[in-house]
């Protein structure tokens, strides 16, 4: 009885084999190119919790103008930034009382931490793109009202290296990123759905 | 789908909770959850007053503002002329002075910023900001 369906499979493996295959390989690509937006957005993310957690400015300095033996040098002189900095930063945009500034800077660079892993090993994936969405809408939103009303605010996004970042340089990443996060989405809905 | 979407987002925002909390224990002393400026760093009217000429007094406000009324004696030294002020400062500043910096009001940031950069700058120790800035001396005058 058993042996029937075996003796029949390789004739239907045959028959589905050309477009099965084809099929594979476009869903092997496009997995892999969903894996590689997961891995930049999740190391963009980690690296904006770090930067605000650890003084990365002159490491960044030294990148930016190659000096690639100073960067490596650098590494062993990481001290923790002053969490003080960040909250001031917050406290610019003129929305929240100090003591939630406070508990932000405390707070967010860990939140973008452990979101940007789950994003990169793919553990709680639709939580942490939750929660990164609602925080790129929340930091947009927060930096166009500052503007609206004003204010000079230097940018924390990614620690003080993005302090002298323009309005447009701002949304402009926070808009891209936020596009990345929505394509996630998306794939992570027909993937789900498929 | 939902729920599970939710718990999802809950453990990371619990998870992240974690180092947060153990950061701010670390930090407790070097960061005030009352205002941005730590109590060390700042001087009320009455105070500074006492210090008389032990203190240099320095407006942080913009030039027109400064240059509407401001703190007798007051040196200016804001943002934006930040390179051309600073030596006239450092002229009138000698070891041993404090430097009490204000701005318009307890909500404004300028004075704040200014004594950061006096300190990390000038290596200047003994700067402290003025608790309510100009509004609070205008009340006691």
């Amino acid at each position: 009885m058993n042996s029937t369906p075996n003796v029949e499979r390789p004739t239907s493996n045959v028959q589905v084999s050309g477009s099965g295959a084809t099929s594979n390989v476009k869903y092997r690509t496009a997995n892999v190119l969903w894996r590689i937006i997961d891995l930049i957005v999740g190391a963009m993310f980690i690296f904006a919790g770090i930067a605000k957690i650890l003084n990365l400015d002159q490491l960044i300095a030294d990148l930016h103008h190659l000096r690639f033996a100073s960067a490596f040098a650098d590494l062993g002189n990481l001290s923790v930034a002053d969490p003080a900095e960040f909250a001031h930063d917050i406290n610019n945009f003129r929305i929240l009382p100090w003591i939630a500034s406070v508990t932000l800077a405390f707070y967010l660079p860990w939140l973008e931490i452990f979101c940007g892993l789950g994003l990169v090993f793919r553990v709680l994936y639709r939580g942490a793109l939750a929660i990164l969405s609602a925080l790129i809408v929340v930091f947009t939103l927060a930096t166009i009202a500052a503007k609206v009303r004003g204010l000079d605010i230097t940018c924390g996004c990614f620690g003080h290296a993005s302090q002298h970042w323009s309005l447009l340089a701002h949304l402009a990443t926070n808009l891209t990123i936020l596009a990345a996060l929505v394509l996630l989405w998306v794939s992570s809905r027909s993937t789900k759905t498929s | 789908m939902k729920f599970s979407l939710t718990r999802q987002a809950i453990t990371l925002a619990v998870l992240a909770l974690l180092p947060a909390a153990g950061e701010a224990i670390y930090f407790q002393d070097k960061i005030s959850w009352r205002s941005p400026i730590p109590p060390s760093e700042s001087v009320n009217v009455d105070q500074a007053r006492a210090w008389g000429e032990n203190a240099i007094w320095v407006d942080a406000r913009a030039d027109e503002e400064f240059a509407r009324d401001h703190v007798p004696g007051a040196l200016s030294l804001n943002e934006d002329r930040w390179n051309e002020l600073l030596p006239q400062f450092l002229a009138a500043w000698s070891p041993g002075k404090k430097v009490v910096i204000y701005c318009s009001a307890e909500s404004c940031d300028l004075a704040r910023e200014a004594a950061e950069r006096l300190r990390k700058e000038a290596q200047i120790s003994d700067v402290f900001v003025l608790e309510g800035g100009w509004e609070a001396w205008l009340k006691k005058r």
